[in-house]
């Protein structure tokens, strides 16, 4: 794996950027708020033709071969068009279970076609609650003849309407966790839209009463898939927060123009301190964010596991991102309010963003879990 | 930098190793409540320390004793701040704003008169402040009088820190009245023991006595001491270098890493809460502090960036402005959320510990301390104004 260098980073970019304006600009956005798909399939088949579907993946399964830092800036831009589909459901998470197990035979089937965006896959780690703690799965399995018994239900799986596979997270009586992977078509398997606040997303609730053959198990179950289990987390949550940090890097774009040219009082109102400040603490989170984000996404193609990275990330992005989108609003004033302005959108996005794979405050819990005895360590010097 | 951070691996050993050797271990127990002179003369021995090893002036050119890669002086700003290490909080203005000034603005001649003095202990103040110039700098009124081959000076400064010890002080003073604001002022170098310099001590939030009102009346100074032409001193004020602000800023953040945020964890562990359970076992305590620690964390990967961006030759301007806001309301935060959750006990008085700065581990007097870093240097409205004009194009 070589991650690309930053000039050919900001090309990406510039490439994803200029394809979004026009295909999910905000009359495309809007034109898919009630379909029931909820987005675009020829945009979703031009990610696909131009690589983006599998720039981190390795070449051998035809990806790009390059990093997670890099998918990071597709992210970024998806966020920042508010691009509802099945990028992060099926490239990302998909991606990552595939690469995560240890089920070779799996991996040469299923990867290539994902990358390709012939098939698609989402991944259902979440519970009913939205925890993605490999202790408090929802979904049970046990052994039952030469299969595999899947019963229960797991919530939030992105894009699960329209995709081939799901990789579900399980667990058997004693608390050993597994990965499986369920072709989401097959009887057995129910998909319930569960219709979110924020109208470019599409999540879902699958029940599963089902038996797997044993060949769909992406990895042993226990420790190796407990590895998984959190790999996909941590990809989910550096994934939502780079999604995040391109809406608030929008929103603060918008706002800022904005308030050049809105005049009132004889004045534009960028010009009133209040307005100008509320404008400069967005800057400071959108800054503070993108660094965030970009060192989490580093992190991802790093030796080191990505749960703290993960939990800086949020702790700190989650928050000051949706605050940039909170307060787009109240320097739009009554136009923000509105639902012809796309601003409700964005907090919306970024809302959902905050809160899916781990609450910040749960990020924090955890790394004060991991950090503070290391901290203690250092400081009795 | 992080390849060229990498091949710096022996020099961090190095540094490394010298801390452990000469940073005092008890300096902590040793300096807190100490004296006016006491600070003072621990400030010296420590400059002294950090002189013979070569360290003083990492950023200062090679021929005056620094000459240190960008990538240099943030390891050793890194090693010093794991170190322990004091702070040079007496050399402050020496170090980075008279030097700087003298070494970018000013003469061969400047360079040779006053860098080797610096080195030697001298300590500088700055003159810029005044009763009725803090946000609004540019409309100081201290005038300068040009007479032939010298100046006379007259007028009132404040928040002149360390001028009670200082042999020499940065001061700009308006030099022609008439011309627009920006425009009129000049850069000079006044002799803290000339004729006609008095300087009081000034009792700061905290009850120390650091900052001071410095009066001039009919104060002469030399033409030779003036850094750069008459009537740029403005843009003089402004010489130092991208590279030097950021590995300033760089030192200070990991300061409140290490001796802020790292010892409020370490400290919340012995803290009993009223129900006697530890604050360091509080699920709201550790959410508090673990939001902080990813705070600093960030601060810093924003300042990597900002140092990446300095060694490439990218404008950083308004960026510096972003750090400050950061940084400054991280330390302010943090030391708010230490004193309320160490309680009732964060209220009993007990002595500062000077040399420590702004991380003395005294928590409720450094959170009123930490106003220090919101109003300095520019207050955080003003960032915030700086961050809206220039970084988003908002209208003045």
């Amino acid at each position: 794996m070589s991650t690309l260098t930053d000039a050919e980073r900001d090309d990406l970019r510039a490439a994803v950027r200029h394809l979004l304006d026009r295909a999910s600009s905000s009359e495309a956005v809007r034109s898919l708020l009630d379909d029931p798909a909820g987005y675009d399939e020829e945009l979703w088949r031009r990610l696909a033709e131009l690589g983006w579907t599998g720039i981190h993946v390795p070449e051998a399964y035809g990806g790009g071969g390059a990093g997670y830092a890099d998918v990071a800036v597709v992210l970024h831009e998806l966020g920042r068009h508010l691009t509802a589909g099945p990028f992060l459901a099926s490239a990302v998470l998909g991606t990552t279970a595939l690469m995560a197990c240890d089920n070779d035979e799996l991996r040469a089937d299923l990867l290539p076609s994902l990358v390709a965006g012939d098939r698609r896959a989402t991944v259902a780690i979440a519970n009913d609650r939205g925890s993605v703690d490999p202790r408090r799965l929802g979904v049970a399995w046990e052994h039952a003849g030469t299969g595999i018994r899947l019963r229960g239900t797991t919530a939030f799986v992105p894009d699960a309407a329209g995709a081939d596979t799901g990789f579900v997270a399980a667990r058997a009586d004693d608390g050993t966790p597994a990965l499986v992977a369920v072709d989401l078509t097959a009887d057995g398997v129910t998909c319930e839209a569960t219709p979110t606040i924020d109208p470019t997303r599409r999540l879902s609730r699958l029940t599963l009463d089902s038996v797997v053959d044993p060949a769909s198990l992406l990895c042993a179950p226990g420790p190796s898939a407990v590895r998984a289990i959190e790999r996909l987390a941590a990809v989910g949550a550096i994934a939502v927060a780079c999604d995040a940090a391109g809406a608030a890097e929008r929103m603060l774009e918008l706002t800022a123009g904005y308030a050049k040219d809105r005049v009132q009082f004889g004045r534009p109102i960028g010009s009133f301190q209040a307005v100008k400040h509320h404008c400069a603490d967005m800057a400071v989170a959108v800054e503070g964010s993108r660094a965030a984000v970009a060192v989490a996404a580093e992190a991802l193609d790093g030796p080191e596991d990505a749960t703290l990275a993960a939990a800086v990330t949020t702790s700190y992005a989650g928050p000051a991102c949706s605050d940039v989108c909170a307060v787009a609003i109240q320097v739009h004033g009554g136009i923000g309010f509105t639902w012809e302005h796309d601003a409700h959108l964005y907090l919306k996005r970024a809302k959902l963003d905050e809160a899916w794979f781990g609450t910040p405050s749960w990020h924090r819990r955890r790394l004060a879990d991991a950090v503070f005895p290391r901290v203690l360590a250092v400081v009795d010097r | 930098m992080l390849e060229e951070l990498a091949a710096l691996e022996p020099f961090r050993q190095e540094v490394r190793a010298w801390c452990r050797t000469h940073v005092p271990p008890d300096w902590r127990e040793t300096q807190r409540g100490a004296g006016h002179d006491e600070f003072v003369a621990f400030g010296r021995w420590w400059a002294g320390q950090l002189r013979d090893a070569g360290w003083l002036a990492p950023h200062w050119p090679k021929e005056w004793g620094g000459g240190f890669t960008v990538a240099e002086q943030v390891v050793l700003a890194e090693e010093l701040a794991r170190g322990d290490a004091p702070r040079n909080g007496l050399y402050q203005v020496a170090l980075y704003n008279a030097a700087p000034a003298i070494i970018h603005a000013g003469t061969d001649e400047q360079c040779r008169h006053w860098l080797p003095g610096i080195l030697d202990g001298e300590v500088w103040c700055q003159g810029f402040s005044e009763p009725n110039a803090g946000s609004d700098l540019a409309s100081l009124q201290t005038r300068a009088v040009r007479d032939g081959d010298h100046y006379v000076v007259t007028g009132q400064k404040v928040w002149t820190s360390v001028a009670m010890e200082a042999d020499w002080c940065i001061l700009l003073a308006r030099s022609d009245p008439d011309a627009p604001k920006h425009k009129g002022i000049t850069y000079l170098v006044v002799d803290m023991h000339a004729p006609g310099v008095e300087v009081r001590p000034l009792r700061q939030a905290t009850g120390a006595a650091e900052f001071c009102e410095t009066f001039l009346d009919g104060v002469v100074v030399s033409v030779e001491h003036r850094i750069g032409a008459e009537n740029e001193g403005w843009t003089v004020a402004q010489t130092s270098l991208a590279s030097e602000r950021a590995v300033v800023i760089l030192g200070l953040a990991e300061l409140l890493r290490r001796n802020g945020v790292e010892r409020v964890i370490a400290d919340a562990g012995t803290w009993p809460l009223e129900d006697g359970q530890a604050a360091g076992d509080d699920p709201a305590v550790r959410e508090t502090l673990a939001a902080r620690y990813a705070e600093a964390l960030v601060l810093r990967y924003l300042i990597n960036d900002m140092i990446d961006g300095v060694i490439r030759g990218v404008d950083v301007g308004a960026t510096s402005s972003v750090i400050k806001l950061m940084y400054s309301e991280l330390l302010q935060g943090l030391m708010r959320d230490a004193t309320d959750i160490q309680g009732l006990p964060a209220q009993l008085d007990r002595p500062l510990l000077p040399p420590a700065g702004w991380e003395s581990g005294n928590w409720m007097l450094d959170y009123i301390n930490s106003w220090s870093w919101t109003i300095a240097g520019g207050s955080n409205e003003i960032m915030r104004n700086i961050i809206g004009e220039r970084m988003l194009g908002l209208p003045r």
